[in-house]
């Protein structure tokens, strides 16, 4: 009986399960279809079409079809000045940005960790997350206020009741002066400091507290502790957060545009807000160029990051 | 690094001898909460700030004086009675901003499970198409071909026409963070429910909901506060003030006189920036579980 029964249950699934079955596990694509499709259409299409525009001399303004022009756009933008001085200021920024968004959070979170009061470290953690929920944007108006040269709290703190300045030179935080790429800094610093604290301390918790008791018995001390158990355990965390936050600060934007505006002067006029006034501000809107000085922007960035990937392979 | 080492100068004798209770607080422990309030205070008080001038009078905010002699608090009432396009924009930020927080959540969520639970051939190319939008400036590069998109499909200066990127411009993060938090639940409990009859959707919102409540309130806040803040997209394709999200016009305006006084301004910034707070005030409990849980790692 069973030998009867067998083989035609095996007939039957086989006709039940072609190529795209349950087997397969094609039919569960139905749960990422939603997720590619906005991929598709507002990622991969409107990224290609970028690349392809770089290749041509397309004008949004213009009646004129666009032509092919070949890598014209990108020898364009290797000798254009303006593009250059845009990736040297977007990379003095990342300079001044990437130590203080990995070493502060760090820094507090080391010490958020040593609270021992239950109650009185979960409120620190809430009032650091703050920032957090609040859009980036608004953060960006928020500094503009507080360090608006004549109207500002900062300035009228110095000015008017530490009498440190007067209306002559008082400093100038934002705008046509060499302070306003720290300013930008100190800003995205202070707004991303409760989320990468969280993140730190996600990784102090997950250190063996046995390993630390095993190094406080064998006499370490607590800086010892820090440099030789702390440090090294934390350092894949840190490592991740360097790449990631490289390449977002190099592609800052925001923050430009709301707290800098369009003047090419100024030193938060960098590559990313060149290319954003050429597709949209300037003369015909040369989309084909500004796609091209995108894309040299964005090679120029991944080839850095790549190289802190290999460092970082290296060192495991 | 001072605490540190002086905590070493007080932690030897607390091991010899039992601690005693109700004396006065050590140094280190001073020097601790001092500088993590320190970094508090640097946080709080530029908040504070435009709580004030919020309520200032329309004259003492032009003095260059820090606490008012008069305050004012009809400001707020005066945004919403007066303005009637700010309050026009209020109600855009509040739709779009709904929009995308409940699709986007929805999408991650099936996308996130089929990710870490499903056989899902090319599950691979699949994760590293979404690290790879982490490390690529794809807001950057895309914007340029976004708008040319919109433009052909008639979406500049509509609503879908903002919903519709916002949804893709925090999707794979979504993703990730669902499937991170997808993965905490083990795999047997999935083969349970298989062997007991569940198809995979039933799996899904019977048992792998239920157990990812907290990671899906991470996931909305953060998507909450992109949506409701973002700046480049709506700034590009808006050009009609009236279309503009809330905190766009914060952002295009500096503020002055007339309607626009700074305490005005001050208060729509308030606003603005108060749904955010008062979602994470409520939801803490569940946003501070949910990132144990494995929302912070992708």
């Amino acid at each position: 009986m069973t030998g009867s029964v067998v083989p035609r249950r095996v007939a039957q699934a086989r006709r039940r399960r072609p190529l795209f079955s349950r087997t397969h596990g094609w039919d569960n694509w139905i749960y990422l279809l939603p997720a590619a499709l906005f991929f598709f259409i507002y990622m991969f299409y409107p990224i290609l079409r970028s690349m392809w525009m770089s290749f041509t001399n397309y004008k949004y303004i213009s009646q004129a079809p666009a032509q092919f022009v070949g890598l014209q756009n990108y020898i364009d933008a290797i000798k254009d000045p303006v593009f250059l001085t845009g990736l040297q200021r977007s990379a003095i920024f990342t300079a001044v940005f990437l130590p203080g968004v990995i070493f502060i959070p760090l820094f507090v979170a080391i010490l958020v960790d040593r609270v021992k009061n239950v109650r009185l470290a979960t409120v620190y953690r809430l009032i650091l997350l703050i920032p957090a929920v609040i859009p980036a944007a608004m953060i960006f108006v928020l500094w503009r206020w507080l360090f608006d040269f004549e109207i500002g709290p900062i300035n009228v703190i110095l000015r008017d009741y530490l009498h440190l300045f007067n209306s002559f030179n008082a400093p100038q935080w934002v705008g046509l002066s060499p302070l306003a790429i720290p300013a930008v800094a100190f800003v995205e610093i202070w707004w991303g400091l409760g989320y990468h604290t969280m993140f730190f301390l996600a990784g102090l918790a997950s250190i063996p507290r046995e390993l630390i008791e095993a190094a406080r018995v064998d006499g370490a001390n607590e800086w010892q502790l820090f440099w030789r158990v702390t440090l090294p355990r934390l350092q894949p965390i840190m490592w991740i957060l360097v790449i990631l936050r490289f390449g977002s600060a190099m592609a800052v934007i925001d923050d430009f545009i709301i707290m800098g505006g369009f003047n090419r002067a100024l030193p938060t006029y960098t590559w990313t807000v060149y290319m954003w006034h050429l597709a949209f501000q300037i003369g015909t809107w040369p989309q084909g160029y500004a796609s091209a000085v995108g894309w040299l922007g964005a090679v120029a960035m991944l080839i850095v990051v790549a190289i802190l990937m290999r460092v970082f392979r290296n060192r495991d | 690094m001072t605490s540190a080492e002086s905590s070493l100068a007080n932690t030897r004798p607390d091991n010899r001898v039992p601690p005693t209770r109700r004396k006065p607080i050590p140094a280190h422990t001073v020097l601790l909460h001092g500088t993590i309030i320190f970094f508090c205070l640097l946080i709080v008080v530029p908040l504070l700030w435009v709580v004030l001038t919020s309520v200032k009078s329309l004259r003492d905010a032009y003095t260059g004086r820090l606490w008012p002699e008069v305050f004012d608090f009809t400001h707020y009432a005066y945004v919403f009675q007066k303005m009637p396009s700010v309050v026009h924009n209020f109600t855009n930020s509040i739709i779009v901003t709904l929009s995308t927080v409940v699709i986007t959540t929805i999408i991650a969520i099936l996308a996130g499970y089929a990710l870490a639970h499903l056989r899902l051939p090319g599950a691979m190319v699949v994760g590293l198409i979404l690290v790879g939008t982490l490390f690529f400036p794809t807001r950057l590069v895309s914007i340029i071909g976004v708008f040319q998109l919109e433009r052909r499909l008639g979406l500049i200066n509509t609503l879908p026409g903002l919903i519709l990127p916002y949804i893709t411009l925090n999707l794979a993060f979504s993703i990730m963070i669902m499937r991170g938090i997808f993965q905490q639940v083990s795999p047997e409990l999935v083969d349970a429910a298989r062997v007991d009859g569940a198809n995979s959707w039933r799996t899904l919102i019977q048992i792998m909901l239920p157990l990812a409540a907290n990671g899906i309130v991470v996931l909305g806040i953060v998507n909450f506060v992109t949506a409701w803040g973002e700046f480049l997209y709506a700034y590009t394709l808006i050009s009609d003030r009236f279309m503009f999200t809330f905190p766009v016009v914060l952002a295009t305006t500096f503020g002055g006189f007339g309607e626009w006084a700074f305490p005005r301004v001050a208060a729509m910034y308030i606003m603005a920036i108060l749904p955010g707070i008062l979602a994470f005030s409520f939801l803490q409990r569940f946003y501070m579980k949910g990132l144990q849980e494995g929302a912070l790692k992708f």
